[in-house]
């Protein structure tokens, strides 16, 4: 027989209840999230507003006694009319869209392949990506020895296919190779993202939509623009958005591999920045540089949650 | 393109939020783009109006 | 098991087999390379054609965790013969081993941090996440949006203001320093997965406690949080992965004290130029355990890849 206290809490609303015994709700849910929005503020946002306000002068940290002036918007003007600053863009554009391009091709097919439930393609699926999980810039430094000319392994591979001279091409010391040179390693390491998304796309789509189409005679032809294609496309939007924006920002692979040479010819935006606030120390000016990139940053952020929203109610 | 209008004119999410997405897209471009640095120069300013949009418009009713 | 007509056929999944493995042989070249060209002595590294076979050294180990210095043959005869193994690789090379090399400090330092800033951003994340799913949190969604998009900003341009006030608090070059920026960049991650993982935990198990008099903290650290466990462990390698491979913060932040092995293992090189065997023996060493927890992570590397948001 239940005592009276217990009738009347088992005849309260939950939501009551959980009020009337220790802390309210609200305040665990304040408890809870405070330190996380806290340490955000602190490493985050607080620097996020000092760069903007850094931004606007001319500091430069190598010499602290300078007075430090107001410069309005001359930084953002100085970077926007640059032509250096467009051309380091112009290569991140040349970087992301092959890098992108050759991912999703080859992630794609892979996702394909892999689909067909071979034996133990669980095994081989874990063992392709390996590589992705691995520090950039550890094995961007490895790469450059594999494509030393004549000892490296990339070299003598090629040489192998094509029967030139293993010594008479560097990948990353010649200004026509380097871009290459940084969208293979950039591949070869992250072709298994887009292939596992690409993966939890294909076997999102349900087996009957398939039969209904074996019914009604559809080619496989067919069938993979019809219903392949389409129905792994938001897993495929999801990856691209997600490696543009991570090789937008590229940094530990490239530097490792090629440090922005030849010349300029590699030197992304990341690497620019980098000359500019921490060997030139121009703060003023390359606090301006960041916002940019920030805004930029921010915004495609905003189309990928988006992205992701969409992909989550499937 | 009737119901996008109307769901300007209303202040709805999705179209904002399109027209959000596609500033945001064509100010990433202008940034990248090899074409003319004028368009370097201004794309800033379209990623911000973009960006800005399309925090305020995601807060609109459905 | 039924017949289906969309099965693909034996022949298909042969040849889809087979591309898949001649890709995955492929691709996993570079890093059996890096595994042999540490075992290789200097002159089997940069030998052409690469040697595929070769005799097994540990000079690369040897190099990779001593400094040596070179003494003239005479100085060299009269320190009587080598007493260990590794003084015996050395001496070949008319050099002697004078202490040990940076490599274990930047590797232990990578260990102390990562393993610091992953135990805080799961602490934090689990709470938060906690929160986020089962409370009524104001502006949740803009909460959550802010603290996905801080993950995404590039790392240069957030280091800027970080290095400035690290001077200014004397946590330039300091472990506690890694460990919180490390933490705040994770904390996103593991706030998203976490959240995932205890949104698919039913409520009704915690308001069964609830009325069963337990409170909400009860409720929290008796019923969830073992329900959540796998889910934290995954989470906690996730952050641990990207702590251990992190550069940019560490090659800007970083010097001396609290350097990881990320920009140290670079900067090895020998008396003659670079040296890759120990370069490879230390990215070896530092390689090796994160591809043991991809292998125990493969059921829920999608979900860590995607912030929680595509399952299997």
């Amino acid at each position: 027989m239940p005592d009276p206290f217990q009738r009347a809490a088992l005849a309260t609303p939950p939501k009551l209840a959980h009020q009337i015994r220790g802390l309210s709700d609200r305040t665990i849910a304040w408890l809870f999230v405070a330190p996380t929005i806290f340490l955000l503020l602190a490493v985050n946002i607080f620097p996020l507003i000092w760069t903007i306000r850094l931004s606007l002068t001319n500091f430069r940290t190598n010499r602290p006694n300078n007075a430090v002036e107001w410069v309005g918007i001359e930084n953002y003007r100085k970077i926007l009319t640059n032509p250096d600053t467009w051309a380091s863009l112009q290569a991140t554009a040349h970087f992301l869209v092959w890098t992108i391009t050759l991912q999703v091709l080859i992630g794609f097919s892979l996702a394909y392949l892999i689909n067909k439930k071979f034996r133990s393609n669980d095994l081989w699926t874990t063992l392709i990506v390996l590589p992705m999980m691995l520090s950039p810039a550890v094995v961007g430094n490895f790469w450059t020895f594999l494509y030393q000319p004549q000892i490296g392994l990339f070299n003598y591979f090629i040489a192998f296919l094509t029967g030139a001279d293993p010594a008479s091409f560097s990948m990353i010391g010649e200004v026509a190779l380097a871009p290459w040179a940084i969208i293979i390693v950039d591949t070869w390491m992250w072709t298994p993202f887009v292939m596992l998304i690409c993966l939890a796309g294909l076997r999102s789509i349900p087996p009957s939509i398939y039969e209904a189409a074996e019914c009604d005679r559809a080619s496989k032809w067919r069938q993979f623009w019809t219903i392949t294609l389409p129905m792994a496309l938001p897993f495929l939007m999801l990856a691209v958005l997600f490696r543009g924006i991570e090789n937008f920002k590229m940094f530990d692979l490239v530097v490792q591999l090629t440090g922005g040479g030849p010349g300029a010819t590699t030197q992304l935006t990341s690497i620019d920045l980098k000359r500019e606030a921490f060997e030139k120390w121009r703060t003023g000016y390359a606090s301006a540089y960041a916002v940019i990139l920030f805004v930029t940053v921010f915004g495609l952020a905003s189309i990928y949650v988006k992205a992701l929203n969409k992909v989550k109610d499937r | 393109m009737k119901n996008f209008l109307n769901g300007i004119l209303h202040l709805r999410r999705g179209p904002w939020e399109m027209l959000a997405t596609i500033l945001i897209a064509l100010g990433v471009f202008m940034l990248m783009q090899p074409f003319a640095l004028i368009l370097f120069t201004y794309s800033f300013l379209v990623t911000l109006i973009g960006t800005v949009m399309f925090i305020i418009t995601s807060h609109f009713p459905e | 098991m039924s017949y289906s007509i969309t099965e693909p056929s034996s022949r298909q999944k042969w040849i889809a087999g087979g591309l898949v493995i001649a890709y995955a042989i492929l691709t996993l070249l570079p890093l059996a390379w890096i595994i042999a060209t540490g075992f290789k002595t200097p002159a089997d590294a940069i030998a052409y054609p690469p040697k595929v076979l070769f005799t097994p050294s540990l000079e690369g180990y040897v190099n990779l965790f001593t400094s040596r210095s070179r003494v003239t043959p005479e100085d060299l005869a009269a320190l009587g013969p080598p007493t260990t193994w590794y003084d015996s690789i050395v001496r070949q090379y008319d050099m002697v081993i004078t202490g040990a090399s940076r490599y274990g400090e930047r590797f232990l330092n990578s260990v102390i941090i990562g393993f610091g800033s992953t135990f805080l951003s799961v602490f934090l994340g689990t709470i938060a996440a906690y929160a986020f799913s089962r409370f009524k949190v104001p502006l949740k969604d803009d909460l959550l949006f802010f603290i996905l998009s801080t993950r995404m900003m590039p790392p240069i341009a957030v280091a800027i203001p970080i290095f400035l006030m690290y001077r200014q608090l004397g946590l330039s070059d300091t472990h506690l320093g890694m460990i919180l920026l490390y933490t705040a960049v994770n904390l996103s991650l593991s706030v998203w997965l976490l959240k995932g993982f205890i949104d698919e935990i039913p409520i009704e198990y915690e308001e069964a406690a609830l009325i069963d008099g337990y409170t909400r903290f009860q409720a929290f650290y008796k019923v969830v949080l073992p329900q959540a466990a796998t889910g934290i462990a995954s989470t906690a390698i996730f952050c641990l992965i990207f702590a251990w491979n992190e550069y940019a913060f560490a090659v800007l932040l970083t010097s001396g004290t609290a350097q990881t092995a990320p920009p140290f293992i670079p900067t090895i090189i020998g008396a003659g130029g670079k040296d890759w065997p120990a370069v490879a023996a230390g990215a070896t060493l530092f390689l090796l355990p994160i591809m043991v927890f991809t292998i125990l992570l493969r059921k829920h590397l999608l979900r860590g890849i995607t912030f929680g948001a595509v399952r299997k």
